[in-house]
């Protein structure tokens, strides 16, 4: 199963989607939770320590590999496995749930 | 890192939830394409359900299959007349309602998360609801009220 929670900051989209994740690994599933958002808060949803899960925004470049798109443009794709990556550098939040953030105000831009 | 989003929602075995950047003028096609159910998140007031409605356009412009709304911090049966309204109006599936919850703003003060602040809390309660329906094979039903 793959979600994506949108809604504008306030409107609750951080704590619907911590919440749905941890309540989706009780039912039995490996989940991995993903906070994309540029305000990083999804930890203190699925409850760990805010501290306890860094940002990924040092990632080291031998993770990633640049490709290009058939349009010319080029973004940064995994040189490794998605699992393998998610193993590595996601924090164990309990039984069942990963997370991982990507990065605070600095991340995207390429792709 | 969007390439990487994208990658990690591709690639991953394990069901996948992202909480992305708030709007969603930065969601690359490259993750869009990956993303089956996209939940947006709207509130009982004009704004929130029109940037609601053109989050709604935009996902649907990425090809992202099924797209909800969760209606969100809802006080009263008027508030979610109201968004009801909103939404068929504009083909806007409302997936779950869930009500304004005094636990979330606790949960919040007190740096804890909702579910063990509060983990029958009425707010929790929907959102298990929510996670039903995902769980079931035929995905989010676009109105379990069936109004």
């Amino acid at each position: 199963m793959k979600v994506a929670i949108a809604g504008k900051g306030g409107a609750g989209k951080t704590t619907i989607a911590g919440t749905l994740a941890r309540i989706i690994a009780e039912r039995g599933q490996q989940v991995v939770a993903i906070d994309d958002d540029s305000n990083p808060n999804l930890a203190l949803t699925v409850g760990v320590d805010r501290n306890a899960a860094a940002t990924l925004d040092g990632i080291p470049r031998d993770m990633l590999v640049e490709r290009t798109d058939a349009d010319g443009t080029t973004r940064l794709v995994l040189a490794v496995p998605a699992e393998d990556f998610i193993d590595r550098y996601g924090v164990p939040v309990r039984e069942g749930l990963t997370l991982l953030v990507m990065g605070g105000p600095n991340h995207g831009g390429s792709g | 890192m969007r390439g990487v989003v994208g990658g990690l929602v591709e690639g991953a075995s394990r069901t996948t939830i992202v909480d992305l950047e708030a709007g969603l003028e930065h969601l690359s096609r490259g993750t869009a394409r990956h993303v089956e159910t996209l939940l947006i998140v709207g509130e009982p007031y004009f704004k929130s359900l029109e940037t609601a409605r053109r989050s709604f356009a935009l996902a649907k412009e990425l090809g992202i299959g099924q797209i909800r709304m969760v209606a969100n911090k809802v006080r009263t049966p008027r508030d979610e007349d109201s968004m009801r309204e909103y939404a068929t109006r504009h083909g806007l599936p409302i997936a779950t309602v869930v009500p304004y919850d005094d636990a979330v703003v606790a949960a919040d003060e007190r740096g804890m998360a909702l579910i063990e602040y509060g983990p029958s809390a009425p707010s929790v309660a929907a959102i298990r609801g929510l996670a039903d329906d995902l769980l079931t094979s035929g995905g989010v039903p676009a109105d379990p009220a069936g109004r």
